[in-house]
């Protein structure tokens, strides 16, 4: 087995609303290892963008990390100075934002903002920074780099806006790219584009990637290994294939099924989940998902079920499903 | 406020308001201190005339008591806690005086500005059209003017066309007319606002088609709905218009010297500042504050609680 | 962009022209300029002269476009206080009025913008939250009293500074300066400092305001996520995008400004354009009050429009706005 690029244990991210601490992530454990792209998944609430924003020590107040450890390349994250923290960021760890419209700076040329970004970590400068931006430009797709490094957001379609977004978080050669939904605020045309782009790059670069969506097309398209998330705590961590195959948790096969894939016959299924996922500080005792379950029993009530471990697979339920044979 | 007893025979309504009241005011102690500031300053402009002789008049005042320190300065005398001015007038009978009549040109002055611009809002949001067009215009044009520079020239222009002689009446008047025309634009644009809304609503249209009058329209149905902001913006420039009037009279152009103001006394003392008489116009100056800026903070509360939508507006 | 300009040009002057037509209508109507202009024992020789002068006579349009064409050619009139050339007072007190406007501004420039960036970037220290105590105060103070209580301190108590008149000035022909001799900086400090009260205090809490909602905008978390500098993220990525809503207001409050020239000139006894229009309000002197008004809406209106026409300059998004 190889040592992971990155590695979260137990990470506890809490909320305190006038003194109550509500628990917005719950022990979360994953690891990223190099070169592999780990899909994240799960409703819009379950912490998804949180376990982002807690890696690199950018969570908004009132959220507030509390508790595990991140382990990137050997060296722990949640113990860096503020200023050590700020190298990692964008220098080791790429982030893309969910939003082009709403992520770059509106008032500072793209070309300002790349060299800036560039010159905030490797140690180049003037003509040199200004190549590499030009660079990144071209690399991300964009046709007259030096057209385009003038240029300010506005001018620019949110399909293009992405990929300057995605230039600035690689410009610096990071070893592990964050992807907070980086398609979901841009069109249905445009998404494929972006999600090709960003094969493309992660084949030519090998960074790890950790790719934070709640749309499993995606996934399928893109991870190597999922981690299922559900109400702040990890469900089901697997490979793409086994956990579109051979789902362990009963909520990762509620959700596939939730999303509409054409079978082979040509017809579109779909089976909801009944209820929702609770909100905030209204987690049930036990599992979080045994008021939704078909499979829950008494245990599922009284205690939270272990994330147990098989091979580089892992789940957290007392009654996995078994292999369907069908 | 009505005093009321806690007994069964309350309304629940009125009790429950009651309640709504102490718990806002445990809430925010800042304003309720402004509330009670407020409260207190008001009492004594009110009550002070009405046990005291009118320092401003032949009998009120003894020029062989003039510029006596407060009483805890060498000199000072017990009678005359905050001093004496030039006059031998006590500070402290003085002052509340000036208040009250501060306190009511302010009033006044708003009603003035309220009624203005209320009528003026209106008639633009309900007619609609060129009148609209005209209203509005007028108001972006003198929006140019500050209010205090606009309350100057109506004050100059008045004073041309009355000529010398004028009355203490009159020229109170001036003040009150010239303050408020100041400031009908602020009425008269969130009236408007608010007339163009309500009046597409089902319940107006209603009205209507049942006959009533645009004027009973306009009393029953949408005077109550722009009450709350209007109120809001009053309270905020009651504020504004009692510093405008302190600043017009401490430039000469107020209030005259016979009836005065808080402004009025303030220039007074202005002439003594330098031989080191501070406490002439001093102490006129502290009250001013605490006032003002006491209705300040409780309009800008007023206004978060009643208005988010006025919220970072000043 | 020309088109953008050409179309705010021509509203301005549409405003100018009924802001003159207002203070036409003022002189016009209100007072008697014979009386004020002739003395007592004047022959009818001479009053005919006058109205034929002054044009009294004519119909009220002929007028106006007669009182268009003397503003235009330099000739404001006549003070009736005074008896001089409206032109000549003003130029005569304009560089006191100036050159006090300008040293506030340089106060508000120099106290004002690092304390209200210092209260952007740390809102809740104790330091940030003693100046907004501060900054509130400044700006509910009524001008004068600002201005009295720094005489009663610095002038009065301390005997520091001067608390009235401009100093040495020094004439260079076109203009006095009192900003070539030490006592003429003495001067100006307090005036200055009354009138620049307002705008210091105004504009650390537009600052301040804008920045703690830029800070917590996207962008700037995305600046952060790519391990810019705190400096960078705040002074240079923050700081460029408030200075459009800033200098706007900024130009709002320019009105204001005047004003309160009007009321620290009369505190300090300055010899500037505000005290000439109080002395003119207390003498009825319509003909100096008409062309004040026209000169302040004037001056607002030349000063939005260079406001308004720079702002592509600093945010190339408003041209785009506008087409």
């Amino acid at each position: 087995m190889t040592t992971p690029l990155l590695d979260v244990r137990d990470l506890t991210v809490t909320i305190n609303r006038d003194g109550h601490l509500i628990t917005a992530l719950d022990k979360v454990s994953f690891s990223v290892n190099p070169g592999e792209v780990l899909g994240i998944v799960g409703e819009s609430g379950a912490g998804k963008s949180i376990t982002g924003a807690a890696i690199i020590d950018l969570l908004v107040p009132p959220l507030k990390r509390t508790g595990g450890t991140i382990t990137l390349a050997g060296e722990r994250l949640d113990r860096l100075s503020p200023k050590a923290m700020r190298s990692v960021r964008g220098g080791r760890i790429g982030f893309i934002f969910q939003d082009p419209m709403t992520s770059l700076n509106p008032v500072i040329s793209i070309g300002r903002q790349l060299c800036d970004t560039i010159e905030a970590h490797l140690k180049i400068g003037g003509e040199k920074t200004k190549r590499k931006a030009l660079e990144w430009i071209e690399r991300v797709g964009l046709p007259n780099p030096e057209v385009q490094f003038r240029r300010y957001p506005h001018q620019l379609s949110g399909g293009m806006r992405q990929r300057i977004v995605i230039a600035l978080a690689l410009c610096a050669n990071p070893a592990l790219v964050i992807a907070d939904e980086p398609t979901t605020a841009l069109d249905v045309s445009v998404q494929a584009h972006i999600l090709q782009l960003m094969r493309d790059l992660h084949r030519e670069s090998r960074a790890s990637m950790m790719l934070i969506t709640h749309d499993l097309g995606v996934i399928a398209k893109m991870a190597d290994r999922v981690a299922v998330l559900y109400a702040g705590r990890v469900a089901e961590i697997s490979t793409v294939g086994e956990l579109f195959n051979a789902p362990k948790h009963p909520y990762t096969r509620g959700l596939i099924r939730a999303t509409p894939m054409p079978s082979a016959d040509g017809e579109v299924r779909l089976d909801q989940i009944p209820g929702a996922m609770p909100g905030l500080g209204a987690v049930p005792p036990g599992c979080a998902f045994n008021p939704r379950c078909f499979k829950a029993e008494g245990d599922c009530r009284a205690a939270i079920p272990p994330l147990t471990t098989e091979e580089s697979a892992a789940f957290s339920c007392f009654h996995p499903l078994e292999r369907e044979t069908a | 406020m009505t005093p009321v007893v806690n007994t069964p025979s309350v309304p629940a309504a009125r009790r429950s308001r009651l309640s709504k009241l102490l718990r806002a005011m445990r809430r925010a102690p800042g304003p309720t201190f402004c509330a009670f500031i407020i409260f207190a300053l008001l009492i004594y402009a009110f009550v002070t005339p009405l046990v005291s002789l009118n320092p401003f008049e032949f009998s009120g005042m003894s020029v062989m008591d003039s510029f006596i320190p407060p009483m805890w300065m060498a000199d000072g005398m017990p009678d005359f806690p905050l001093g004496t001015d030039d006059q031998g007038r006590n500070l402290l009978t003085a002052m509340a005086y000036g208040m009250r009549t501060s306190i009511i040109v302010g009033f006044l002055s708003v009603i003035i500005g309220l009624v203005l611009g209320g009528s003026l809002g209106l008639i633009a949001g309900f007619v609609g059209g060129k009148v609209d067009a005209f209203i509005m215009r007028v108001a972006d044009v003198q929006l140019a003017y500050p209010a205090l520079l606009l309350a100057m020239i109506i004050d100059g222009a008045a004073r041309a066309a009355l000529g010398a002689e004028r009355s203490v009446t009159t020229a109170i008047t001036i003040v009150v007319l010239s303050i408020g025309i100041a400031f009908w634009v602020q009425y008269a644009r969130t009236i408007r606002s608010s007339v163009m809304i309500e009046r597409d609503q089902d319940y107006v249209s209603a009205a209507r088609i049942t006959g009533r009058s645009n004027l009973s329209i306009i009393v029953l149905h949408i005077l109550p709905n722009v009450m709350a902001p209007v109120l809001v913006i009053a309270t905020i420039n009651l504020g504004i218009a009692i510093i405008t009037e302190a600043t017009l009279s401490f430039l000469g152009i107020g209030i005259p010297v016979t009836s005065p103001s808080l402004g009025t006394l303030i220039r007074n003392g202005n002439n003594f500042l330098q031989s080191g008489e501070w406490w002439i116009s001093v102490w006129p100056c502290l009250v001013l504050v605490a006032f003002v800026v006491s209705v300040n903070i409780l309009g800008d509360h007023l206004r978060d609680v009643y208005n988010p939508r006025l919220r970072g507006r000043s | 962009m020309l088109n953008y300009a050409a179309s705010r040009i021509v509203q301005t002057i549409i405003v100018l022209l009924v802001i003159s037509f207002i203070a036409f209508l003022l002189v016009a109507n209100i007072g008697d300029p014979l009386a004020a202009l002739l003395s007592a024992d004047a022959t009818v020789n001479e009053r005919m002269e006058l109205i034929a002068r002054l044009g009294v006579d004519q119909p009220l349009g002929t007028r106006f476009l007669h009182f268009l064409g003397n503003l235009l050619q330099g000739d404001f009139g006549m003070s009736y206080r005074t008896q001089d050339p409206v032109a000549n007072l003003i130029a005569e007190r304009l560089p006191a009025t100036i050159e006090l406007a300008f040293v506030s501004l340089l106060i508000t420039i120099l106290v004002g913008v690092p304390a209200g960036i210092y209260c952007g970037v740390h809102p809740n220290s104790l330091f940030g939250r003693f100046i907004m105590l501060i900054s509130t105060a400044g700006i509910t103070l009524p001008n004068f009293v600002v201005g009295l209580l720094l005489i009663a301190v610095f002038s009065v108590q301390l005997g520091l500074l001067p608390s009235f008149g401009r100093g040495t000035v020094v004439d260079l022909g076109f203009w006095t300066t009192g900003l070539l001799s030490v006592s003429g900086w003495r001067a100006i400090i307090l005036p200055a400092a009354t009138l620049s009260t307002f705008q210091v205090a105004f504009i650390i809490r537009m600052l301040r305001t804008q920045l703690m909602e830029v800070g917590q905008s996207e962008h700037i978390r995305f600046a952060r996520a790519r391990g810019l500098s705190e400096a960078r993220i705040w002074y240079v990525y923050a700081i460029k995008n408030t200075l459009l809503p800033v200098i706007t207001m900024l130009g709002l409050q320019l009105g204001n400004i005047i004003a309160f020239s009007v009321v620290t000139e009369n505190v300090f006894a300055w010899p500037g354009l505000g005290s000439l229009f109080l002395q003119s309000i207390q003498a009825a002197d319509i003909p100096v009050i008409a062309i004040y008004l026209i000169f302040v809406g004037l001056v607002f209106m030349i000063i939005n429009l260079i406001v308004e026409l720079l702002y592509p300059l600093i945010d190339a998004r408003v041209l785009r706005r506008q087409s």
